[in-house]
């Protein structure tokens, strides 16, 4: 690079003052990505890397990378030798031989681990230190260039190996390979900066089999054959500054489809499938005109490409100028269901592209910027292409999600703000886990992070117009346009990141309205609202009295105060009206305009201006009001539930335009079963104009009044007719007509109806044979051989009609389920499956929809006993080699069955498969499952609940998981449904001296750990004259004797030296040691980074912990009562209140015994101290953790 | 056939003996046949102007013909049994003797030669023999039967399809006691799976083929069909027709650029350099 360090060094310093500061004392401008190996067979992958850096601080002696999992050889800086340490603190988060088992404690252990190899935080698990030759070079903040060498093996995550086990080469088996992962998780594959907030050039240059294709970042410059033809290699290029995390990579023998409408765009997919990719591509285009029109921008980088993959971690993932899609997102112009679905993710990672990949965040906490612009830009896209009912119904859905999830867990926070060291302001500390970093976070708590930031930015659009919105849009696309065209100057790179600060200023500049109150309720705090409206009509004032409470105590809730709309329907016509919400006042008076009655000859005009002709019979005579609508244009996050009487839900059904108050009505009118909702339904079905999704749920809503209502039921079973008068053939009534799925309304509503038929029951709670008889003539009589289309989805959804009808069965004695004692209704349908899945494997369906349909149906019959409950045969649909929807269907089957039948072998089963099947997602899917569906749960007694379960599923997500840190967090979600916060109940009381040891590991051992690694950070980076006291770093061409004294103190060092201590002398407990920390060298940093780095109240170090229960006595967690030695009966038993006192007056006498006995100690341990570090000496590959074994010195230097 | 006679003419070494007598009746049967042979044969040889021959070579003759004759009837059973019949067609023999080799268009005017040599052979039966009146049952046209009947008739196919897979492979159970009722064809993992769940299945690809010329011309969108026939002009996409894309606006740049696509993953690999430079920037 060109470039004159000093001068970069000093804009970028300037310019940290005013925007971004980074965290790191360097600058990265660009990168050199090089894998020259790849091999299929052994699944490694050997290269290096080489990053171009300038020192912004004269004293930098060690730089800290990125890099997990990778083999490092060598690191030359310069082309010197470079000592380094490779130490990953979240391989293995607390100590394997830890007997600690509760969740809280993991989730601090952890939280701290990310943090101690965050790039956000200036940290990285690999460590290299600056060789003193170089040191006035760095002085003078000189360029820097960093080699490293490394190779992957058999990589766990980041990188994702897809070898299909036939015969032929490589290419012919259709082998590939990606990178993948969730947020920044490019440091798996090779050592980097792995932020989003660290943007460089980059050169990327993979070699590769002939016959395969590279396909990378930026532009494919040239391809170079190998000398010996054999291979050949890709050489990138990306000029437009990058993060790390935005890199990505996927090779295989990818057949090449070049977009026929736009060259620069390539689509790639594997082997034999370019003719669905012809099809499932030829629409990109228009989603590219459609964003470069509302943005009035460019697509920013000049190649876009997109790469179907097998085995794909997410259905859809961006990187720069690349999108990775699961194959199965590919399709023909046959399949209806899945366009839709494909189209909207390409939509999205497109939306992506702009916002996420070229415009990255600074840090963590303006996540939501970016997954806020995106999704709301790929909302107007879905306006536009799909229909402004279908995107309104998509508000609304995701609406109802976020509601139901904040108010099950306690709220999603879209900024959250760490201050320095008040713990007490934790700001999830509901959750069970941290949500400071991406790593930490439940996968669920994820997804329904990006919901609410789409919804939050769509709320901002609704204060300050979507013109404005576009515009804000516009500067931050052509502010960071501008700075990626300035090659070198990489101090206006910083441009290109977008800060939750910047987003706001840059709103508050285009549009001159102050949203800071919205901000301050929807992104600075977590919850929503939560209205329960109901309204009186005074007739003598002519005023409607609408009472509107809140519900702000509950979890997940937050107090509204501001504007409401609500609108009003009246004979008169449709009226508006805002209340403010505040405080105290619940009550509002709304005049009304009509006179009731008085134009009863009239039309009633609409909100849209139509005006109808109502049938008005049904009306309170003394009301005008036909209905009320509270919020209706969804610009508050809430739950409305509102009390009007049911004919003003059938008029606002049946009239109301807006397919979000349809969908509302339609819920409420479940609690109305009389036959005027029928009536209303009915006609909402028939209706031909309303939209699809709303005649749908009116389906079920309808079947649910018809059981309701079984007792007084007259006619046909519901819908019947009206099928046979939309489906079936004139003549004979009884068989459906030969299909046609042109109109796609009538489609979807066809495959509908027959499944919520299913539902219906007679007086003996039992599916009417009618409808058994019809469902299996449909199927019967199916015939697609004259349709455009493919009619797998609707066979698959007869099928799961046909589970729909099975009821219980009368079990006698708990008879055994054998063939003699089927019912004959059962058998019918037996048949039917069994004939389905047969034939499946003659000719299988698209994404093999029935076979998926089918193991559903024959699990609900084996749990509705009819057919003998055994997962055998999921057992073999689960297995590996089967189509991944089919894989879920069987495992869902299984964890059913492990709840029901309590099977602990079943459970085994699907924690091994968790731990060994090549897939990622199935991984993360079964764990997903065994959350939502539960073998036992916190407070349940079951015979599963063991000790080993316990300790299997805490290495799972202590050690086994490390790879991926989605799996982690799942793996952590479903412990905490199964054992809750604190000590699993089902493992035995530790005995008196088991406890201390406990207590011993937790108060002084673990939460060092993290502290003291940062210690280490900030004085090296405070203090320059440091150099020869540097811990943890072995240099392997000088290793004196001081510094071997000093690298015991290196955290595992002294947690492995302290337990093995411990249990050498079988004390009960080693108190000094919380004292004797404070006291050494480094006594001066430890207030600084408990409160710097620490904000979860329990990674506080101990000793102030015990410190400040000395004094009040109050500060309980559950983690200490769980610990305490005392609590000899269930911790459950006692309750805070009343043990506070009895507590604090032990940790009052503990806390006086550990003084004393401190003191005792204090030379013997500093003894042994010493005499562990020769030891050390010895074997220098000690000198890590276990967990961290990987390579700390490079084996070339051992050779 | 007259040139392999001709050919024939003379210097045959026939040793077998056709003297051997047989006592059994299909013996008899066969040499009544291989008699009509010879006479066929020496009335061909005497019209291809011969007086007299060996014996053995008109054995030898008659071998031939005989053999040719076999071979046609039985490729001729070959290609009715092909097409599921028993009775063999004309069509048959013709394609029989397409394949044999032999110029079909000659025979008419050979069978209407003039020196034809005749066979005294008894005579046609009575001309109301070959009479015949076939008598048709009416072919079921009501809608209901004839759905009814197709659903049962590919119900039982597949029945019959599946219950067969299941005897012959491997299945599993959903009762322990019992295992015919309800076969199910065990699962087996593919090596690919994705190929088989996404690629449509052959009968799919037909049926597409077969609905989308059949419906086309319903589909009176005439910005759809002008999409439909800018595609066929490139020759590139054949089945990008569906209705969910519409987009004629961007359809006619295309024509001009069509030939000037560059792409890098379309360009030539390059040779390696014989000094390469370290590929770093």
């Amino acid at each position: 690079m060109p470039l004159t360090g000093v001068e970069t060094a000093r804009m970028n310093r300037k310019k940290g003052d005013k925007g971004f500061e980074s965290p790191r004392p360097y600058k990265l401008t660009h990168q050199v990505v090089c894998i020259n190996n790849i091999n299929f067979q052994r699944k490694s992958v050997v290269g290096f890397v080489e990053l171009t850096i300038f020192p912004t601080v004269a004293n930098l002696n060690r730089i800290k990378l990125n890099s997990k999992q990778c083999r490092i050889y060598r690191v030359r800086i310069n082309d010197l030798e470079a000592a380094f340490i490779y130490n990953d603190p979240t391989l293995e988060v607390c100590h394997s031989e830890s007997k600690q088992r509760n969740l809280n404690y993991f989730s601090n252990a952890y939280a701290a681990a990310v943090s101690a190899v965050d790039p956000d935080a200036g940290n990285g698990e690999l460590c290299i230190k600056v060789p003193s030759e170089l040191w006035k070079h760095v002085d003078e903040l000189k360029v820097l260039k960093i080699h490293i060498n490394f190779s992957l093996d058999q990589p766990k995550g980041g990188l994702h190996f897809v070898v299909p086990s036939v015969e032929g080469s490589m290419a012919e088996r259709g082998a590939h390979v990606f990178s993948c992962g969730y947020q920044n998780s490019t440091r798996f594959w090779f050592p980097c900066v792995d932020s989003y907030s660290e943007l460089c050039t980059w050169k990327l240059e993979f070699t590769v089999d002939a016959a395969m294709v590279a396909v990378s970042n930026g532009d494919l410059v040239e391809t170079v054959y190998t000398h010996d033809m054999r291979k050949k290699t890709f050489h990138y290029m990306l000029t437009i500054p990058t993060a790390a995390s935005n890199i990505s990579l996927a090779i295989g023998p990818f057949e090449i489809l070049v977009d026929p409408y736009m060259h620069e765009v390539t689509h790639f997919c594997l082997p034999q499938l370019l003719p669905l990719l012809k099809h499932t591509t030829s629409y990109l285009h228009e989603v590219f005109e459609f964003y470069e029109e509302i943005l009035t921008c460019r697509y920013p980088y000049s190649c876009f490409k997109t790469v179907f993959i097998d085995e794909a971690y997410v259905e859809v993932a961006a990187y720069a100028s690349m999108s990775i899609f699961s194959t199965n997102l590919l399709h023909s112009a046959m399949i209806i269901d899945e366009t839709p679905l494909t189209r909207r993710c390409l939509a999205q990672s497109l939306a992506q592209q702009f916002f996420g990949c070229f415009i990255s965040r600074m840090s963590w906490s303006d996540e939501w910027v970016l997954k806020g612009i995106s999704g709301y830009i790929y909302g107007l896209w879905m306006k536009k292409t799909f229909g402004v009912n279908e995107y309104r119904h998509w508000i609304k859905e995701e609406l109802d999600r976020i509601v139901a999830y904040e108010l099950k867990t306690g709220g999603v926070l879209l900024h959250p703000i760490f201050g320095g060291g008040k713990e007490k302001d934790n700001p999830a500390s509901h959750l069970h886990f941290s949500i400071k970093h991406p790593h930490t976070l439940s996968w669920e708590y994820y997804t329904m992070f990006q919901c609410k930031a789409h919804l939050v930015m769509r709320l901002i659009e609704n204060r300050i117009s979507m013109e404005f919105m576009l515009q804000v849009f516009n500067k931050l696309l052509s502010l960071a346009s501008t700075a990626s065209s300035q090659k070198f100057q990489s101090h206006m790179w910083s441009q290109m990141l977008v800060s939750t600060s910047g987003f706001l200023k840059s709103i508050s500049n285009v549009s001159g309205k102050d949203i800071q109150p919205l901000i301050k309720q929807w992104v600075d705090q977590s919850g929503v609202v939560k209205f329960y409206g109901s309204f009186a009509f005074n007739r003598k004032r002519n005023v409607l009295e609408l009472e509107i409470k809140q519900d702000y105590t509950s979890p997940g809730t937050q107090k509204y105060v501001g504007p409401l709309k609500v609108t009003v329907q009246e004979l008169d016509g449709s009226f508006n009206h805002t209340l403010q919400i505040e405080e105290n006042s619940l009550k509002h008076d709304i005049p009304c305009h009509s006179k009731s009655r008085r134009n009863k000859k009239k039309k009633i005009p609409l909100m849209n201006g139509e005006e109808v002709d109502m049938d008005l019979s049904a009306m309170d005579a003394d009301s005008p009001l036909l209905w009320i609508r509270i919020d209706p244009d969804m610009s508050v996050l809430r739950k409305v539930e509102f009390e009007q009487a049911d004919f003003m839900w059938q008029y606002q059904l049946r009239y109301e335009r807006d397919v979000v108050a349809q969908q509302e009505s339609i819920l409420a009118l479940e609690k109305f079963p009389t036959p005027a909702s029928r009536l209303a339904l009915t006609d909402i079905l028939e209706q031909e104009q309303c939209f699809y999704r709303v005649r749908m749920s009116a389906c079920f809503c309808l079947a649910k009044i018809a059981n309701s209502m079984v007792s007084t039921w007259t006619g046909p079973p519901a819908m019947k007719s009206l099928f046979t008068r939309m489906f079936c053939c004139k003549s004979c009534p009884n068989i459906v007509k030969t299909n046609n799925f042109m109109s796609f309304q009538s489609y979807f509503l066809q495959k509908t109806m027959p499944v919520a038929m299913a539902l219906l029951r007679d007086v003996h709670n039992l599916c009417p044979k009618e409808v058994l008889t019809f469902i299996l003539d449909l199927i019967k009589y199916n015939d697609n051989r004259k349709n455009k289309f493919s009619d797998n989805y609707y066979r698959a959804e007869m099928i799961d009609a046909l589970a729909n009808s099975v009821t219980p069965a009368v079990s006698v004695n708990n008879e055994v389920r054998t063939l003699d004692n089927l019912n004959p209704d059962v058998r019918l349908i037996l048949e039917e499956i069994t004939r389905f899945l047969n034939m499946e494997k003659l000719l299988p369906s698209y994404r093999h929809t029935i076979t998926v349909s089918c193991l559903r149906a024959i699990r609900v019959l084996q749990k509705n006993g009819h057919v003998p409950s055994d997962p055998a045969l999921f057992k073999s649909y689960a297995e590996y080699g089967h189509f991944v929807d089919i894989r879920i269907a069987a495992l869902e089957a299984v964890v059913d069955y492990t709840k029901v039948d309590r099977s602990y072998e079943e459970l085994q089963w699907l924690l091994n498969m968790i731990q060994d099947d090549p897939v990622p997602y199935v991984r993360h899917k079964i764990l997903n499952m065994l959350t939502k569906n539960p073998p036992f749960t916190k407070n349940m007694e079951s015979p599963l609940c063991n000790e080993a379960l316990v300790d299997q599923l805490w290495k799972l997500m202590n050690s086994g998981t490390s790879h991926d840190w989605r799996l982690r967090c799942g793996a952590v979600d479903l412990y905490f449904t199964l054992f809750g916060l604190s000590r699993p109940s089902c493992l035995p009381l530790p005995e008196l001296g088991l406890v201390l040891n406990l207590k011993e590991k937790k108060a002084v051992l673990n939460p060092t750990i993290i502290p003291e690694a940062v210690a280490i950070n900030q004085e090296a980076a405070n203090n320059p004259s440091s150099h020869p006291q540097l811990v943890g770093f072995q240099n392997p061409f000088s290793s004196s004797q001081d510094e071997e004294e000093i690298d015991m103190d290196t955290v595992h060092d002294s947690q492995a030296f302290i337990s093995h201590h411990l249990n050498m002398l079988e004390r009960p407990s080693t108190p000094g040691l919380s004292k004797y920390r404070p006291a050494s060298s480094r006594s001066a940093l430890i207030p600084q980074h408990s409160t710097g780095c620490d904000s979860t109240p329990t990674t506080k170090p101990q000793w102030s912990l015990e410190l400040a229960r000395k004094g009040t006595g109050k500060e309980q967690s559950p983690l200490e009562m769980g610990m305490h030695p005392v609590a000899s009966a269930p911790l459950s038993v006692f309750t805070k209140e009343s043990t506070a006192s009895k507590h604090s007056d032990h940790h009052h006498h503990h806390h006086h015994e550990h003084k004393k006995k401190k003191k005792k100690h204090k030379h013997k341990h500093k003894h042994k101290h010493k005499h562990d570090s020769k030891e050390k000496d010895k074997e220098p590959f000690t000198f890590s953790s276990p967990a961290s074994g990987r390579s700390i010195r490079s084996p070339s230097l051992s050779d | 056939m007259a040139e392999a006679a001709a050919t024939a003419g003379a210097g045959g070494s026939g040793t077998r003996s056709g003297s051997k007598q047989s006592t059994n009746p299909a013996d008899n049967y066969h040499l009544a046949r291989r008699r009509t042979l010879q006479v066929v044969v020496s009335s061909l040889l005497t019209e291809a102007g011969f007086e007299s021959a060996e014996k053995a070579s008109v054995e030898t003759l008659t071998e031939m013909l005989q053999s040719y004759i076999s071979e046609i009837g039985r490729s001729a059973k070959s290609y009715c049994e092909h097409t599921a019949r028993t009775q063999p067609t004309l069509s048959d023999i013709v394609v029989t003797l397409v394949e044999m080799g032999f110029n079909v268009d000659t025979l008419p005017a050979y069978a209407k030669r003039s020196q034809r040599m005749v066979i005294t052979a008894p005579e046609f039966p009575d001309p109301h023999t070959y009479i015949k009146t076939p008598t048709y049952r009416e072919p079921v046209s009501d809608y209901q039967v004839l759905r009814e009947k197709a659903a049962s008739q590919r119900r039982d196919v597949e029945r019959a399809l599946t219950r067969f897979m299941a005897k012959t492979g491997e299945t599993q159970s959903l009762f322990k006691d019992d295992v015919s009722t309800f076969p199910l064809i065990a699962a087996r993992p593919f090596t690919i799976p994705y190929l088989t769940a996404l690629l449509p299945s052959e009968l799919e690809m037909q049926q597409m083929e077969e609905t989308d010329s059949s419906e086309q011309d319903e589909q009176t969108d005439t910005e759809n069909l002008a999409l439909h026939i800018s595609m066929e002009d490139s020759g590139a996409e054949k089945e990008n027709t569906s209705v969910l894309q519409q987009n004629p606006s961007l359809s006619g740049s295309r024509n001009g650029e069509e030939n000037i696509i560059d792409n890098p993953y379309l360009r030539p690999v390059k040779k390696p350099k014989i000094r390469r430079k370290k590929s770093l920037s």
